[in-house]
């Protein structure tokens, strides 16, 4: 063990016999403690929030899209599609057909302007409509809609637009993205309403949504410059940032109490330089030098800082277990599509907490270190006689 | 020969201004090697400032001191800490021992200062406290010790790294006649087997008087002397 990191806990260790020394120093890991608890619980009560919110966007999504670059149709369909299958982290490539329209409701006293897409689930003659839009036009499961494409039919009587009326085979309650339009219908009516044979692009899920980035990183060489591939982030830019946003806000806001819990460990520290200045002194006399001293504080703060950021991490990863594990907050289920406050803590969101709370107090310690290592030995000896 | 210990035209001042106060003046004193020397004087002339000084804690206003022919002045403050941990050993009047270690802990400080790994410090202080007559007391804390135990602790922890030069700022200044005589012998036995030198600030006339040589501190400066010939004078700084 390095002689300054014996010194610095043999401090600490001594410390508890000094009541205003002992006082400060537990103040200073314990407000460190609370913060990072503080802050371990907000960013655990966040993503469990926002893994329910990507949970149910990656089951409700394509987790990559293939899109043509230029044009409307995807060329070469089948061998694009056997290219991707054959990568090992999809697990489904289905073709889509997807266009713009009007959804009115059988009587067409209302008519509102969606995307569609083909959607494997969704059988002809049928519709699967997003909740938003079902409740706009008045309908629900086992209602009667219209669809209307933007374009119309040539006939001997004139251009006559082209509608389909569709049974409402389900409401979804997803909320409707560019990865997600309003309506599915079957491939052979969205092929009907867009009018052309061809495919709009492929939709590929893989066997784990997280592994979207890497997946569209194997299959952008392969695919070549024809095709576009966007990861369900990607077609959810919007939502990804105000996740991404929030958390960091949150991560910020509530760090706060650790920089303020921070200035605690400058406080006992310098007490400690003022406390031990006539060591400093004997020990500058004996051959230390002033980087040597300045360490023993800086071992001091990542000590103070080490005890109050594990206890903090520790008492606050179990609480974020135990709420989520016993449900110890309940919501109401039909308002909130949950019945409990989800917690869930990341291991990288948790190093992530304890790597900002030791830099604090590292940071905390630079002036008493810096103190430390300037004191005069013959001053500190003089003013100790 | 080059002396062991040497100071040539010191001064220092403490404060500025008017509330400057002028502590000694162009002092000089050589020690060679093999010598015990004493410095007396009385209380605010100077003596523990001019140790200090010595032992490269302190700057002087002017003048240098080289000890073994390196001048303190030339190094940087990491060499003069390297230099005083390898050659000078200091004995303070209060002991000054950590109270937060062992004696042996604090005999080995100077040992781990230097590098030496924990256990063959640990090994070494235990032979440094035997030869001081305290193995006996080596886990034992400050505290727990009496006056001259912890005044022989000190004396061992600065002769661990077998220093050249001994600085003791009046050692038995607070010990009992008895307790005193055994530091000072100790003292006295130390620099007579390494051959290095001892300056031992002392307010014991009788102590003084059996050093190789005194140097008597007023507030006009040092004198140099035998025993006999400097007991209770005062010097000019020329001599």
């Amino acid at each position: 063990m390095p002689l300054e990191l014996s010194i610095a806990w043999r401090y600490l260790a001594a410390s508890r016999k000094r009541a205003h020394v002992a006082v400060v120093s537990a103040i200073a890991v314990g407000g460190l403690a609370v913060g990072v608890a503080a802050l371990v619980l907000s960013i655990a009560l966040l993503t469990g929030f926002q893994d329910r919110i990507r949970e149910r966007l990656s089951r409700d999504t394509p987790h990559l899209l293939v899109t043509p670059a230029r044009g409307a149709d995807l060329p070469g369909v089948p061998a694009l599609a056997a290219e991707i299958a054959r990568n090992r982290d999809v697990s489904a490539v289905e073709p889509f057909v997807e266009g713009r329209g009007w959804i009115t409701d059988p009587g067409s006293r209302t008519a509102l302007p969606v995307r569609f897409r083909s959607d494997p689930a969704v059988a002809d003659g049928e519709a699967a409509v997003a909740g938003a839009v079902a409740g706009q036009i008045g309908t629900g499961r086992g209602g009667e809609v219209r669809l209307v494409a933007d374009r119309t039919r040539l006939t001997p009587l004139g251009a006559v637009p082209i509608a389909l009326a569709l049974k409402v085979a389900s409401v979804s309650t997803a909320p409707p993205s560019a990865a997600q339009p309003e309506v599915g219908l079957s491939l052979s009516d969205a092929r009907a309403l867009s009018g052309g044979g061809g495919v709009s692009g492929l939709a590929v899920r893989l066997a784990q949504a997280g592994r979207a980035e890497a997946v569209r990183a194997q299959l952008a060489p392969r695919l070549g410059p024809g095709v576009r591939l966007r990861t369900w982030s990607e077609t959810n830019p919007g939502l990804t940032f105000a996740l991404r946003l929030e958390k960091i806000l949150i991560f910020v806001t509530v760090f706060l109490i650790v920089v303020v819990a921070s200035l605690n460990v400058v406080s006992d520290l310098a007490l400690l330089v003022v406390e031990k200045r006539r060591d400093l002194g004997v020990l500058a006399t004996l051959g230390a030098a002033g980087p040597s001293l300045s360490r023993i504080y800086w071992w001091l703060g990542a000590s103070i800082g080490g005890a109050g950021t594990l206890a903090g991490a520790g008492a606050g990863a179990a609480a974020a277990w135990a709420l989520d594990r016993f449900a110890l907050v309940p919501l109401p289920a039909d308002v909130y599509l949950m019945s409990h406050v989800p917690f869930a803590l990341h291991a990288r969101d948790l190093a992530l907490v304890v790597a900002f709370s030791l830099s604090a107090a590292m940071a905390a310690a630079a002036l008493p270190a810096r103190s430390a290592g300037r004191v005069g030995p013959a001053e500190a000896l003089r003013l100790s006689r | 020969m080059t002396p062991l210990v040497r100071a040539s035209g010191l001064s220092k001042v403490y404060g500025s201004g008017a509330a400057a106060v002028r502590v000694f003046e162009n002092l000089s004193l050589e020690v060679a090697a093999g010598e015990f020397v004493a410095v007396v004087g009385p209380s605010g002339c100077g003596k523990s400032t001019l140790l200090h000084l010595l032992a490269g804690i302190d700057s002087p206003d002017s003048g240098f001191v080289e000890i073994d022919g390196v001048r303190m002045s030339s190094l940087d403050a990491a060499e003069r800490a390297k230099l005083r941990n390898e050659r000078i050993g200091f004995v303070f009047q209060f002991h000054h021992l950590l109270p937060e270690f062992s004696a042996a802990e604090n005999v080995a400080l100077p040992l781990r200062i230097a590098a030496v790994p924990p256990r063959e410090a640990r090994r070494r202080a235990g032979e440094i406290l035997e030869r001081v007559g305290l193995s006996g007391r080596a886990a034992h804390f400050p505290s727990e010790m009496s006056g001259g135990e912890l005044q022989r602790a000190a004396v061992g922890r600065a002769i661990a790294r077998r220093p050249r030069v001994i600085l003791a700022d009046e050692p038995t200044g607070n010990l009992d006649r008895a307790n005193a005589e055994r530091v000072f012998l100790l003292l006295r036995e130390v620099q007579r087997e390494s051959g290095g030198s001892v300056v031992l600030v002392t307010h014991d006339a009788a102590l003084a008087s059996r050093c190789d040589k005194i140097f008597s501190m007023s507030t006009q400066g040092i004198a140099q002397g035998t025993a006999v010939e400097t007991s209770g004078g005062i010097g000019n700084p020329d001599v």
